[in-house]
């Protein structure tokens, strides 16, 4: 018999290269911020090429273990918009129910485990705990009623595999819905006790002037907040279909980051996610959403990146209103998808990811063969905006010593929820201090 | 995208450790904390893909999940340790 043996490793594993933060100051002021973010969606467009249009959904799921379901929603979207096909309500109900899941778990996760021990003052929810155990309990028992959404409809937690182009492989009878009702019930009691607490929570004073104020956009429709669909629209009157979006909004290499800026064409940086959905729609928000904000005190636009953990605990509110009112309402699609066939065209999408507008278009041949992709994740929109945040910010913080500065920069990027603050401590800071004025 | 990352880091330390070692590596161990961003699940098949067409591919991986939000390594994910086996053995 072989002979084994066992070696003690110990070994912590580690994000590397993620996220690196440049800043050249002086005594006259920041000259120059560069968020360098590590994005991996321009590795996958090159990567769908020759492709099956149907294998599209699973394979940018992979993109993020954080948000799958908007990485498959915007590709099925998208796919469906080059094949000229348009799902039936049942089936986009169905999407909007595991969009829902997908809200809860990415929100969730972003308030009480990244962002929650910046405003309480803990280097990580491990150290929260601590203090607040109760806090991260309840954090975990949302994110678990997300989970069981997603699980439900996906096939499983994460990298949902039943969703497909055209409907879902397999779609659920009313009955497997039901056992589902109490938890989310449950849930959304303590989803609404979320807003009460964040709203709770002290909030750096940072607004910016009328004239510098952000644009904000994000999906807009008549009758839905937005998930799946709606046109594009912004604060500055922008409102466009979906197809318009490569001529309005345009990617720039920048020589220090993998990932691409984006800017609308003429104007420059703009601000997607909670915020601006929420300051674009927030007519459409449940009654008991617009209640509880009104309830808080808290206002229906709001311009202060660091409350954005309001928004978001208000949309996971919404998350749970909206999958209740979704799963009372259902009626079992007659087919679980509609049969697609390929053709040779371009299609387009956008859909709200819980970070904000997450944009593709698939060209694919006759055969369905994909031969042209373009993915432009949410965290490569913002990443101007960021920029300019922290060039507002650093003028105030430059004198803190550099650990505690490098927390304040942390929070202010956390307040976008970019993917890479999946990692606690995924900043590289790189300070560096030129000679002084006039020299 | 980050777990991307991460399962890299953890793949390379694995074959860094195991080269070293004249044994046949079987399995590692790992222990995934009570806070960690990342189940179970998708951890093991993250990884999974990761080993395809290495010399690591059929490594057995065992994951360990813990329940303790307040252990210090609640967040992290950690390789507790590698079992190998005799080569040589019959
Ligand atoms: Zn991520």
């Amino acid at each position: 018999m072989a002979k084994s043996k066992t070696i003690k490793v110990d070994y912590l594993a580690r994000v590397e290269g993620e996220g690196a933060l440049y800043i050249r100051y002086d005594d006259g002021g920041v000259h120059d911020v560069k968020l360098k973010i590590f994005e991996p969606p321009r590795f996958f467009e090159g990567f769908m090429r020759g492709r099956d249009y149907l294998e599209a959904p699973d394979i940018t799921a992979r993109i993020c273990g954080i948000c799958p379901v908007a990485y498959q929603m915007s590709a099925l979207h998208a796919m469906e918009d080059a094949l000229g096909l348009v799902p039936t309500p049942e089936l986009s109900a169905l999407r909007r129910l595991i969009y829902c899941g997908e809200w809860i778990e990415s929100h969730t996760l972003h308030i009480y485990m990244l962002h929650a021990p910046d405003f309480l003052g803990y280097p990580s929810a491990v150290a929260m705990a601590k203090d607040h155990p109760k806090i991260v309990q309840v954090g975990l028992q949302i994110k678990k009623a997300g989970n069981a959404i997603v699980k439900l409809l996906g096939g499983r937690e994460i990298h949902p595999i039943n969703v497909r182009v055209g409907g879902f492989y397999r779609v659920p009878a009313a009955s497997e819905l039901k056992p589902l009702r109490e938890q989310l019930l449950q849930a959304r009691d303590m989803a609404a006790e979320t807003v009460r607490w964040a709203a709770s929570l002290p909030f750096p004073k940072f607004e910016r002037s009328a004239e510098d104020q952000y644009e904000f956009v994000a999906l807009s429709h008549s009758q839905e907040y937005p998930m799946n669909k709606g046109r594009i629209a912004s604060t500055r009157g922008l409102d466009i279909p979906v197809s318009e979006y490569d001529s309005h909004f345009r990617e720039e290499h920048v020589e220090y980051t993998n990932a691409l800026h984006s800017v609308l064409v003429e104007r420059g940086a703009y601000f997607v996610g909670p915020m601006a959905r929420y300051n674009l729609n927030y007519d459409r928000l449940s009654p008991l959403v617009r209640q509880t904000a009104e309830d808080i005190g808290f206002p229906p636009f709001c311009a202060n990146p660091f409350q954005s953990i309001v928004v978001r605990s208000l949309e996971v509110l919404y998350a749970f209103d909206e999958a209740l009112r979704i799963i009372d309402g259902y009626q079992q699609p007659q087919e679980p998808y509609l049969n697609t066939e390929p053709r040779a065209s371009t299609g387009c999408a956008a859909t709200e990811a819980p970070r904000g507008l997450l944009y593709h278009r698939y060209s694919i041949d006759e055969r369905g063969k994909i031969t042209d992709a373009k993915i432009v994740p949410p965290t490569s929109q913002n990443q101007k905006t960021i920029e300019d945040d922290l060039r507002h910010m650093l003028p105030k913080f430059l004198h803190l010593p550099e650990d505690k500065l490098q927390a304040q920069c942390e929070q202010a990027i956390r307040n976008y929820d970019p993917c890479i603050s999946c990692s606690t401590h995924f900043l590289q800071l790189h300070l560096e201090r030129s000679g002084r004025v006039g020299q | 995208m980050h777990e991307q990352s991460l399962i890299k880091n953890l793949v390379e330390k694995i074959h860094l450790l195991a080269s070293s070692e004249s044994d046949r590596l079987v399995a590692a161990r790992l222990r995934l904390g009570a806070l960690a961003h990342i189940s179970a699940e998708h951890l093991r098949e993250h990884f999974e893909r990761e080993i395809i067409g290495t010399p690591l591919e059929g490594l057995r991986l065992q994951i360990e999940e813990q329940s303790d939000i307040h252990h210090a390594e609640a967040q992290e994910i950690i390789l507790d340790s590698l079992e190998f086996e005799d080569s040589h053995g019959d």
